[in-house]
């Protein structure tokens, strides 16, 4: 199968979003998969070599970081957060849907505001020269990269993740 | 009445906890004639982020450990540097003072206002194995805080691990690693009794760690000029030494504990080829930590001898 | 007092009626909780000073997603994930029920014991259930049981996580109190095993009353079981390696989820049942699940500043002194408060909120500390499975996408019974816990 059809079979997702989504998760699995081998890597090299990775616990903090973050946009456009769905038979598949529009709306707005004040702190914190105690990594620009991507979540659910909620039928 | 929310962190049993703010708390209320009540609060994540959450007026006031934030402290580090020997009571009042006169001007303290300092007691080695000798510790697996305790145990050729406090028990019961460098204190509070039956003690101690105690600036402003004053009063060098001498009694009482719960007690003698040995490994750390500052503006050389000096004095005129 | 009562009522409305996402909910009830804490009222809302709730916010996001401690949640799950890509957790079943299966119930009893198993190599009792349900589940549906029993078996199974050492919870109780350590781990492992049978019972209790829940099997023969048993091998080397790990000190819990997922793809592998495309679905698979479970713990972090800053820790403790009843009746209050706090609380926050409120207070009663944790950390349990927030049932609907939580929480109401009678029976008889540690330590 080739690469495009592979992704057409495996991401519901329209368009380019399509695409962006594939492209996310990309970034997210391999972070998750380095963080496995870094930990196995550092594991084996105390015991093997009397020596551990310097920095294993920064990078497996750094990389907790940008996978979460990468998965972020994708997990909350598609609607995937945790709900409690107890009222669900009650309540009705037009009010499911409207309180879902509510919702969105909610979580892009926080989203966004979240993101300004998280790019400021990133800021500050850059100006201020805070860094990684090993490997000296300014922890500013993971700080940065996660304003980013709460915007880039708040974007996402805006524009995509209200088109499906229009567009799917709930079940 | 006002009420000033502060933020801790560290068990309830800690002398932090249990003592400075407890003592502080009354002081201030004493000093404002009860117009100011302090209301103490815990689990307000990370200590690195309390700097955040006083600066933001989150919280009133609070206090942390300037290693949680690399890069941004470097100046306090002059009172961590190996080789000092005192208590942490003269370490506290010496740090205060140089802050006072030297550190306030830079940079560092941006956005808070710095009310007290201190620094925890001397840090020992606590191990499995007996350490006596700097031969026994090479390539020892040994979890490290971080600073000068990173450049430590590069000149002694341990292989550090990284780890949160709290998490050393387990990594010492499980033999993930075979010992720490921590203050005499963690006998008792991270029970180490249990799983490190062995210390050993360089005279004066290996290391110090220090933290700051800070408020808001707007909040400390925006009181009546005469509470802002009384709290001022019961503060600075009042308040640091307090909070030493808090610090050193916890690591009285786990002395004490080590001694009851026998644990092998190293106590190695300042003419013991060890500590000569030990002083040598330690040459130009001093000078190190005034290159590393150069870019903070202020006369790094004699702020640290200034320190050192005051807290040597200090100490001294306590015997 | 009364903006928290507020706060937690505005709180179940969103959840439950305008079916706000629980992150968001219990995150925005929080902020703006907090905010009317420092002032913010309808007439101020322009010159408000944002920055300071926003910056309390923000840090609770910036610092959760990089602390290292939570890195075991997408390990575990990972590894759990590998663990049945490969083809095991079939085989895993196929031996249950060749042990079990012709019981009635007799594969969700299988599925408690795993959990239990499984809580052994784990300190977590949200990656327990993550994982176990990934394992679990697909074969019981194989053998028709019904969603509510099946996956009630795995949200109360894997609340043994934080209770059968070694547990990250039971860690942090003894630091906060200064008791030990090991007594607490050696304390915690008789009420986990006690916790596996009662569980036990509560199936047999279900199926008995509607037998269609959990239906028997076949009964296998001796060779046939041994035949079965060949199957494991690979769960069994990954479990003995992850464990034996732990407990003879080659790593820590948390190094254990990345070595442990290191092992399940390397089996994975070995057993030739990873195709590129199957490990990147693996992966993201994983990936999506924790950004959800992380999205909750951050909305639960913020929520706890706000009910911290609105006083409710002090509130309770002179609740409870100002009673002036016997010492047990103090204890039982202190319970039922817990049971009430377990409804919205998840366990971590619920732990960090009270026990240095309590702990005093028990340890000036003349109770012991090291069973008191115990008793804290089983009604800690108890909240994972108590609706309306439970949050091992979330984990297991964001794992199930097609199992409603309603379903699942009309399910583990025969669990959560099981588990108040564990609770009397611990804190009745004091020797449950402190058998261990006093033939072991004292
Ligand atoms: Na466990
Ligand atoms: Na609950």
């Amino acid at each position: 199968m080739s690469l495009s059809a592979w992704v057409h079979v495996h991401y519901d997702e329209v368009g380019p979003v399509r695409w962006l989504a594939f492209a996310l998760e990309v970034v997210a699995a391999t972070v998750l998969f380095s963080l496995m081998l870094l930990t196995c890597v550092d594991v084996t090299g105390r015991y093997l070599f009397a020596n551990s990775l310097d920095g294993a616990t920064e990078l497996t903090e750094i990389g907790l970081a940008i996978m979460l973050f990468a998965e972020m946009p994708v997990v909350t456009w598609r609607g995937g957060h945790v709900v409690v769905d107890i009222l669900d038979r009650v309540l009705g598949s037009p009010v499911v849907k409207a309180l879902g529009l509510l919702a969105a709306l909610v979580i892009s707005t926080s989203m966004y505001f979240l993101g300004v004040r998280i790019f400021e702190l990133a800021e500050r914190s850059l100006r201020r020269g805070v860094e990684t105690e090993y490997l000296g990594i300014p922890t500013g620009y993971i700080v940065e990269y996660i304003a980013v991507m709460s915007w880039f979540t708040a974007l996402g659910m805006i524009t995509y993740g209200i088109y499906r909620i229009l567009t799917t039928q709930p079940k | 009445e006002t009420v000033l929310h502060v933020g801790t962190w560290l068990p309830p049993t800690n002398p932090q906890n249990a003592v400075v703010w407890p003592t502080w708390a009354k002081w201030v209320e004493e000093a404002t004639e009860g117009r100011v009540r302090v209301e103490i609060q815990d689990g307000l994540g990370h200590p690195k982020t309390l700097f955040q959450l006083v600066e933001d007026g989150v919280i009133d006031a609070s206090f942390s450990y300037h290693g949680y934030v690399p890069g941004r402290f470097e100046l306090p580090q002059a009172v961590e540097q190996p080789g000092l020997g005192v208590s942490a009571e003269a370490a506290s009042v010496a740090l205060w003072r140089t802050y006072d006169k030297y550190f306030k001007q830079s940079n560092e303290f941006a956005g808070l206002e710095v009310i007290g300092m201190f620094t925890h007691g001397p840090g020992y080695i606590h191990s499995k194995e007996p350490i006596t000798s700097w031969e026994q510790i090479k390539g020892k697996k040994i979890r490290i805080g971080g600073g000068v305790q990173s450049v430590l145990g590069e000149r002694m050729g341990i292989t550090p691990v990284a780890a949160p406090a709290p998490k050393v028990y387990e990594m010492l019961q499980q033999g993930v690693i075979d010992g720490v460098f921590l203050p005499m204190g963690e006998q008792k509070a991270l029970r180490l009794n249990e799983v490190a039956p062995n210390v050993t003690l360089l005279p004066g101690g290996m290391y110090l760690g220090s933290f700051s105690i800070f408020m808001n600036p707007d909040v400390l402003a925006d009181l009546d000029p005469k509470d802002r004053e009384a709290i001022l009063s019961v503060s600075g060098e009042k308040l640091s030494q307090m909070a030493g001498k808090a610090w050193d009694a916890i690591d009285a009482e786990g002395y004490k504990v080590a001694q009851e719960s026998g644990v092998n007690l190293i106590e190695v003698k300042e003419t013991d080829p060890m500590a000569r040995e030990f002083y040598s490994m330690i040459k130009g750390m001093k000078e190190e930590w005034v290159e590393s500052v150069a870019d903070r503006g202020i006369d790094a050389k004699a702020a640290i001898d200034e320190l050192w000096s005051i807290a040597r004095d200090y100490e001294s005129g306590k015997n | 007092m009364s903006v928290v009562l507020l706060g937690f009522a505005v709180l179940l409305l969103l959840i439950l009626v305008v079916r706000m996402p629980i992150a968001f909910a219990m995150g925005l009830v929080g902020f703006f909780g907090f905010a009317a804490l420092q002032g913010l009222e309808f007439g101020n809302l322009t010159d408000f000073r944002w920055s300071g709730v926003l910056s309390m916010a923000s840090y609770r996001v910036i610092d959760t997603v990089q602390e290292y401690s939570l890195s075991v949640i997408p390990l575990f799950i990972l590894m759990g994930n590998l663990v049945t890509r490969s083809g095991l957790s079939q085989e895993l079943y196929h031996v249950s029920n060749a042990f079990l299966g012709h019981r009635k119930g007799g594969l969700s009893m299988a599925t408690v014991v795993a959990c239990g198993g499984f809580s052994a190599i784990c300190g977590s009792s949200l990656a327990t259930s993550a994982t176990m349900a990934r394992v679990a589940m697909p074969p019981m549906r194989k053998y028709g049981y019904s969603d509510g029993l099946a996956a009630a078996s795995i949200a109360a199974g894997g609340t043994l996580g934080i209770l059968i050492p070694p547990s990250v919870i039971l860690v942090i109780y003894g630091l906060l109190t200064e008791s030990s350590i090991r007594e607490l781990f050696a304390a915690g492992f008789i009420p986990g095993m006690l916790g596996i049978l009662l569980y036990l019972a509560a199936v047999r209790y279900v199926v008995w009353r509607n037998p269609e829940h959990g239906p028997a099997g076949d009964k296998m023969a001796w060779p046939e079981r041994l035949q079965a048993l060949k199957g494991v091998w690979g769960v069994l080397v990954l479990f003995t390696v992850v464990m034996g790990g732990i407990y003879l000190g080659i790593f820590t819990p948390t190094e254990a989820a990345g070595i442990g997922a290191g092992g399940a793809f390397i089996i994975a592998l070995a057993r030739r049942r990873l195709s590129l495309a199957i490990l990147f679905d693996t992966l993201t698979d994983t990936a999506r699940t924790s950004a959800m479970l992380f999205g909750v713990v951050i909305g639960a972090l913020i929520f706890s500043d706000f009910i911290n800053r609105a006083g409710l820790p002090d509130a309770l403790l002179s609740l409870v002194t100002g009673l002036e009843v016997t010492p047990i009746m103090v204890i039982l209050v202190i319970l039922a408060i817990y049971i009430v706090l377990g409804m919205v609380f998840e366990s971590l926050s619920m732990m960090l909120l009270t026990v240095p409120v309590f702990y005093p207070l028990v340890a000036n009663l003349g109770f012991d500390l090291v069973w008191f944790g115990i008793v804290v950390v089983v009604v800690t349990e108890i909240s994972l499975i108590t609706p309306p927030v439970g949050m091992n049932v979330f984990v297991l609907s964001a794992v199930l996408r097609d199992v409603k939580t309603g379903t699942i929480f009309k399910g583990v109401t025969p669990f959560w019974c099981a588990d108040i009678v564990r609770l009397a029976l611990i804190v009745f008889f004091a020797q449950i816990s402190l058998f261990l540690p006093q033939l072991l330590y004292r």
